[in-house]
């Protein structure tokens, strides 16, 4: 529930493009190798003609109260999902009660609402096997309700009172913050969650909307005041867009919908702003270790970058994605496993949206021994994607593994529908995957250097290790000054 | 958590087990729900037998021109001998390594270095283990000996390098749109997947039936390093990877199911090639596998690609392999795990696996005691009583084909400890024995199972996955359908016969996570009077 994030460019089906009904045509490839004794021929050779498809087109209605509908009717199962995406979030907490977005989610699901007890709500739902997931995470929430379609009515009916009205009875409220506290004091038992968050708090600052915690204090002052106030003000209908597909008809689903959330009245919906860290600050190269008594370093390497709708997002994905991106076609892991056997999982990642700046991380988990050659790989490897252009090779295989996939964007019903609702909650354009499509087509070598060139920085690159504190210091002293991430234990 | 292992990391946990139960899919032709709005899926699954035993399974769904496949081979890890733990996991590794076409520049002047390199290679290493158990050190000519093998072995892997081309199968299916291209290991199967634009099948029958022929396992060391790796992340620094891994260690003493299936790190450290050889051409012919493809196709002309490519491999052999039973538990086990982690527990008792009758009264009773917030274990002991944060069970620990483990899982709400929340869990297992479990409680099993069962046929990919897993464990895809009714026939007065049965003191061994940090034990599971 981490809100909208696009991962990387879509090159593996995660991405959207127009659903004007236009046909997909998907290029074949013709790659020249050498036949074998195969009853088909040589896989190498094999070329297709392009496969053509046009993707249902989802309905979009507004209600006179503002909220957004998408309607597509899939009858194949009898099945309704449907999933509200409202603009509301964690970087609405106010600074001394980090967690109250995320707790206000989880006890709209758990503790009741409009006139059903939470023991009911839960009796009700799994009796018929209902399902009803509610959460806010740092950029939007999201509420869904998953039925046989022939318990849509009372589905609906509790999808909708949990939404509207939650009733944040309080002893779920205080199951939740017990559970929450004792996540906190679980956060440092992995070391691939530490990792993860402590690089994260170094790039944007630890008070940023984007990395900052909640602490068992934080939770500790949350009240259920706190809640009711958090979900009147920040969710309304003009905020959220519901979509809705599977096995119903479209002016009955319209009928119902207007009867649960017809007369919910509009309010303010919360700008969804979130400041850019300060480019002094971004710039700085930094190397941190945080020791923990571990058999392999946990590394994350990398620095903030662009957001998803900067003119140079295509050229950089697609650099990333023959860097570290696409795991067995990638540079690094072909480099750092395939060839030298030093760790399982392996590569780069651009993780972009449009409300916060994005991140470019490469990563690996390695024996102690062989932190130090990995790293060193990690720059030559960057290096060398800033100073020469990508093979023509490289470029095609990128190229088409991109256009071949993107039909996988479109793979169901639910699909379609939750890429074009991401799409509107970030004011991206419908056709806005079939404009980056468009782009790949046309892109070239020199396009991908310069954006290595100018997006890629090896002298601000932050690096964040967790492993033994006896020998980490030294290893990493190769790469900067070194300094200690202490971790405070709570609890 | 996981007892699977994968080529490539997915970086989520699922458990078996799960996907059994919870998953188990769709083609339910006796149930109301699904004939209100398609055919019973039961009748769309078309079936063939190659002759050299390969079975086929295809559903056509035309809504997007793609398509999912799975492949799934009857072998994993209980089919490793003792000292080759691990081989199971590593040959699905090698299985990515290309073939004597894919992933070679010129396979006639690379095979005589591959062969030359495994021989240099466990010779090298077959002496490094003499001279390590020495008690003396290693004379001037044994090391001279050592030194001058791992020259040459140096040499013949840069040679070999220079004809590999690298990850060519994975290439292969990038470029032509394939998304979803993997593998993973469990204890009973082995399953290879990949989802692709639906008139690639062509290109997916030349890679798969290649690969089922003609493997070739280049770059074998360093794959051993990168599966050590994997080893380290999921079994060494995580808390409960290591906990489940002694866990279930401690509670098979003989049978296979107690080794973890990514294998002991020495013997993963001395594999040879000759060892992968040897699986593949034990286990690895068409008459252990099952293929399912769910999605845009055509069934005749399926079979037919198929026939045209598979059906030349010859089957493999009869096994031979002879498996050790697991000797009645006579008593208690009990095992700790000191980590850098807040503590946890699980719990498990033996219990008979898939085609015992009792195995689906242990279904219900997983669905009762975890499943939902209604759940027993999550009323009393998260909500009620506020011992646990969270808590699970599962009834086929690590695999479902031979006798196995049900198990609980739990982790104590601070300051409570793991004491408390097992003599709690303790008291919901006698109340098992005690009181018949409501017709509600069994209603809610039923309806559930059949809802999962419709949901689990979204995806093209979690079809064809339902129906070779089912075809491989049970040997009938149509089990999918048998399970769920025996699931609905399980009466009250089976829950509380199998309770008492299985649920006994001797018959479970508990496993605890102990909090050590700065190299001393933090006071964690004290208090563990509990026992019953």
């Amino acid at each position: 529930m981490m809100g909208v994030r696009r991962k990387g460019l879509g090159v593996r089906g995660v991405g959207t493009l127009g659903f004007f009904g236009i046909a997909i045509v998907l290029l074949a490839s013709v790659v020249a190798g050498c036949a074998g004794e195969l009853a088909l021929g040589d896989p190498r050779t094999m070329t297709f003609k392009p496969v053509e498809f046009s993707p249902p087109d989802p309905e979009r209605i507004v209600l006179d109260n503002g909220m957004v509908v998408y309607l597509l009717e899939d009858h194949e199962l009898p099945l309704i999902t449907m999933t509200a995406t409202m603009r509301t979030g964690s970087w609405l907490d106010p600074a001394d009660k980090i967690g109250l977005a995320a707790l206000t989610g989880s006890v709209m699901r758990t503790g009741g609402g409009g006139g059903f007890s939470a023991e009911e709500v839960d009796e009700a739902l799994e009796q018929f096997a209902g399902d009803v997931s509610i959460g806010i995470g740092r950029q939007s929430g999201s509420a869904s309700l998953d039925v046989l379609s022939k318990d849509l009515k009372r589905g609906l009916q509790i999808f909708a009172a949990l939404v509207r009205t939650p009733a944040f009875e309080p002893a779920r409220l205080e199951l939740a913050k017990l559970q929450a506290i004792e996540g906190i004091r679980r956060r440092q038992d992995n070391p691939g969650s530490i990792v993860g968050r402590e690089f994260i708090k170094l790039l944007y600052g630890a008070e940023h909307p984007t990395a900052r915690e909640s602490t068992i204090d934080s939770v500790r002052r949350i009240t259920r005041d706190d809640l009711v106030a958090f979900h009147r003000n920040t969710i309304h209908p003009n905020g959220i867009i519901l979509g809705v597909t599977g096995d119903f008809k479209k002016e009955e689903m319209l009928a119902s919908l207007r009867e649960v959330f017809g007369d919910w009245k509009k309010g303010a919906i919360p700008e969804l702003k979130i400041a850019d860290v300060p480019e002094r600050d971004a710039e700085k190269p930094a190397v941190r270790f945080v020791d923990k008594d571990t058999t392999q370093t946990h590394l994350r390497v990398g620095h903030l970058s662009i957001k998803e709708n900067d003119p140079d997002y295509v050229p950089l994905a697609i650099a990333n994605d023959i860097l570290g991106g696409s795991s067995f076609r990638s540079r690094i892991f072909n480099d750092v496993r395939t060839k030298l056997g030093l760790a399982y999982s392996v590569g780069s990642r651009l993780n972009t949206g449009v409300h916060d700046q994005g991140i470019w991380l490469v990563r690996a988990e390695t024996k102690l021994a062989s932190t130090q050659e990995v790293i060193e790989r990690f720059l030559v490897n960057i290096e060398r994607m800033r100073s020469e252009p990508v093979s023509d090779v490289e470029l095609a295989e990128a190229k088409d593994a991109y256009i071949n996939s993107f039909i996988f964007s479109f793979s169901s019903p639910s699909v379609i529908v939750s890429r074009l609702i991401e799409l509107e909650y970030d004011g991206l354009p419908k056709d806005f995957l079939q404009q980056l499509r468009d782009k790949v087509v046309k892109l070239t070598k020199e396009d991908i250097l310069a954006a290595a060139k100018k997006h890629l920085h090896p002298d601000r690159l932050k690096i964040v290790a967790v492993g033994s504190g006896k020998t980490l210091p030294a290893v990493l002293s190769t790469f900067g000054e070194v300094k200690e991430i202490k971790l405070s234990q709570e609890g | 958590m996981s007892n699977r292992v994968c080529v490539c990391p997915t970086f989520h946990v699922s458990r078996f087990t799960l996907c059994f139960l919870a998953m188990a899919i769709s083609l339910v032709s006796n149930v109301n729900v699904l004939s209100a709005a398609s055919p019973s899926l039961a009748e769309r699954v078309v079936e063939h037998r190659l002759a050299n035993g390969l079975t086929v399974l295809m559903v056509e769904r035309h809504q997007t021109p793609v398509v999912s496949i799975n492949i799934t081979f009857a072998v994993g890890g209980i089919n490793e001998q003792v000292g080759q733990t691990g081989l199971a996991h590593f040959y699905e590794h090698m299985a990515f390594k290309g073939t004597r076409t894919v992933g070679t520049r010129d396979y006639e002047k690379e095979k005589p270095i591959l062969d030359e390199l495994a021989r240099v290679g466990t010779e090298l290493e077959r002496r490094q283990r003499a001279i390590a158990q020495k008690t003396s050190e290693a004379t001037v000519e044994e090391q001279a000996a050592v030194d001058s093998l791992q020259k040459r072995f140096m040499d013949l892997q840069a040679q070999a390098s220079q004809y590999v081309v690298g990850n060519e199968v994975a290439l292969l299916y990038q470029r032509h749109g394939g998304v979803g291209f993997n593998a993973s290991t469990g204890k009973d199967l082995t399953r290879y997947t990949i989802s692709l634009p639906s008139n690639r099948l062509p290109l997916w029958a030349a890679i798969e039936a290649d690969r089922m022929a003609n493997p070739v396992l280049r770059e074998f060391y360093k794959e051993r390093g990168v599966v050590m790796e994997e080893r380290r992340l999921r079994n060494d620094d995580s808390p409960n990877g290591l906990l489940f891994e002694t866990f279930t260690s401690a509670a098979f003493r003989a049978h296979g199911y107690g080794v973890p299936t990514i294998g002991w790190g020495s013997d993963i450290l001395s594999l040879t090639p000759a060892d992968a050889e040897a699986f593949f051409k034990a286990h690895y012919g068409p008459n252990r596998a099952t293929i399912a493809l769910a999605g845009d196709l055509d069934p005749k002309d399926t079979i037919d690609l198929i026939e045209r490519t598979f059906g030349k491999i010859p089957a493999a052999p009869d096994s031979t392999a002879r498996m050790a039973a697991e000797p009645e538990q006579r008593g208690e086990r009990r095992v700790e795990v000191e980590f850098d982690a807040e503590p946890s527990i699980i719990i498990g008792y033996h219990k008979p696996g898939l085609g015992h009758p009792d195995d689906d009264v242990f279904d219900v009773i997983d669905a009762v005691l975890s499943d939902g917030l209604t759940s027993r274990l999550h009323r009393t002991l998260v909500r009620e009583r506020r011992l646990a944060a969270s808590i699970s069970s599962s009834a086929n620990h690590p695999g479902v084909r031979e006798p196995n483990l049900f198990i609980i899982m739990a982790t104590p709400l601070a300051p409570h400890t793991t004491g408390e929340v097992e003599a709690a869990i303790y008291e919901e297992l006698e109340r098992l024995k005690q009181e018949p479990v409501s017709p509600k409680e069994l209603e809610r099993v039923i309806n559930n199972l059949d809802a999962d069962m419709v949901r689990a046929m979204r995806s093209n990919s979690g079809l064809a996955s339902q129906l070779a897993l089912y075809q491989a464990v049970a040997g009938d895809w149509r089990d999918i359908l048998k399970s769920r009714d025996r699931v609905s026939a399980v009466t009250a007065a089976d829950v509380q016969r199998v309770a008492a049965q299985y649920f006994t003191k001797s018959n479970r061994t508990v496993g605890v996570l102990v909090k050590k940090s700065n190299g001393k034990t933090v006071a964690a599971a004290q208090n563990n009077g509990v026992a019953r």
